[in-house]
């Protein structure tokens, strides 16, 4: 039945830069629904580890208990296992309660303030029972240098908290707290043409103006030609105020912006639960594994096949 | 406390198919395609993919309802194909596509890997 022609597409990568939390690529030779796809995995279905259940043995701080279980859920975990590991309410090896090595990680934070100088309970205070799920490290961008935590409560003199508290797989649809994505965007790449003989029956003023109309830095003036030259396609926000300058100019078609409409850049920032060129692949897996998903089942075939031949007997075939 | 189950909106519940096919009655080569559990995520990618096959007359998807987690694909096509046939190419053509894009992005990596 199958074995027709092929209408696939071959689409082009180039990476710019990549940094652990930072991917920046071109997307080139397909088109905006399979980007869209791609940017929507990736924020709401690439699996990561958060704490999921909190049991609270003492809270004396003045934060009260289900404030502290939701902001531990948002701590990010290092979760490069997640992709092999297990949902909680499909492992087979537990009952779901999330206490096996499968599904699930225990963590547990003591803390208690003895001294007059505030104590501030992180994330570094909480113990993993796994060393490959832990807390994300996280620093200061203007002190790289010290590790600090995510502050999770203060403490003062005589307070305390004690907890257990149990981490699971789970995906950003279920609750954005397993999201492994902090932004995910991409945009159509500019195409700018500036229509040079228009161009040229502009005053040196004028075209300061012009320049001056993009809220973004587009355009330049050539130091030495005096010429209008486009520095940074990129900047343009699709905005038109360019546009609009012009024709208020009286120079409508001074210049042309069009968007490529099968090229595509993409930003890429990870929370840190996994490297963001990590979360593009798995990204390109999991929308892989739903496509596999939603093929037909044999039963399907089968019945149709039947009704076919019923069909066409009705049709007198 | 009676609220659903968030996992409701992704998990099939058991005993529910997760592709059911119905052809027209009225039109030949005609079939709606329901599709549970799945959004524009899915949706959007096929029926982008099904308007590349010059054999499919009609390609389009709806989500009926926000609340209802399901997407209902419907595919006309001439006589020279069948739904089916167009709905199985769609997927095939995509997966093969994903599978490009990933070499691809794995052959940078280790490009990028390698300068720094």
């Amino acid at each position: 039945m199958d074995g027709g022609m092929s209408y696939q597409r071959f689409p082009k990568v180039k990476i710019r830069e990549m940094k652990d939390d930072m991917v920046k690529f071109e997307l080139r030779e397909t088109d905006a629904s399979v980007a869209n796809a791609l940017r929507r995995v990736m924020i709401a279905e690439v699996p990561t580890v958060a704490i999921d259940l909190v049991e609270i043995e003492v809270n004396s701080s003045v934060l009260n208990d289900e404030f502290i279980a939701h902001r531990l859920g948002l701590i990010p975990l290092t979760s490069d296992r997640a992709m092999s590991m297990r949902f909680s309410r499909d492992c087979d090896a537990c009952d779901g309660d999330g206490q096996c090595e499968f599904c699930s990680v225990e963590f547990h934070l003591r803390a208690k303030c003895l001294t007059d100088q505030t104590l501030d309970v992180t994330s570094k205070d909480l113990y993993s029972s796994d060393h490959t799920v832990v807390p994300v490290e996280f620093s200061d961008p203007n002190d790289p240098g010290e590790q600090r935590g995510i502050i999770i409560v203060k403490l003062r003199r005589g307070q305390e908290l004690r907890l257990r508290a149990i981490a699971r797989k789970g995906i950003g649809k279920d609750h954005a707290k397993w999201s492994p994505a902090a932004t995910v965007t991409f945009m159509y790449e500019p195409m700018i043409r500036i229509n040079e003989d228009l161009m040229d029956t502009l005053s040196l003023e004028e075209k300061r103006t012009w320049i001056e109309s993009s809220p973004t830095k587009v355009f330049d003036l050539d130091p030495v030609t005096q010429q209008v030259v486009v520095v940074e396609p990129e900047l343009y926000t699709y905005d038109d105020e360019v546009i609009k300058k012009a024709d208020a100019m009286g120079k409508s078609g001074l210049v042309e912006i069009e968007a490529k409409e099968d090229s595509f850049i993409f930003t890429v920032e990870s929370t840190g639960a996994i490297k963001a060129s990590q979360l593009v692949l798995n990204a390109i897996e999991i929308l892989k594994q739903k496509l596999d998903a939603v093929r037909l089942s044999d039963d399907t075939v089968e019945a149709d096949d039947q009704f076919g031949e019923l069909g066409a007997h009705l049709r007198g075939g | 406390m009676n609220a659903p189950d968030r996992y409701e909106r992704f998990v099939v519940p058991e005993g529910t198919k997760k592709v059911s096919y119905e052809r027209d009655t009225k039109i030949i080569n005609a079939a709606s395609f329901t599709i549970e559990r799945e959004d524009h995520t899915v949706g959007n990618i096929l029926r982008m993919q099904l308007h590349r096959d010059p054999n499919v007359l009609f390609a389009g998807y709806k989500l009926p309802h926000p609340l209802q987690y399901k997407i209902i694909v419907r595919i006309h096509t001439t006589s020279q194909s069948s739904p089916m046939q167009a709905y199985n190419q769609a997927i095939n053509d995509l997966d093969k596509e994903l599978d490009h894009l990933k070499n691809g992005f794995e052959t940078e990596m280790a490009k990028h890997s390698r300068e720094f």
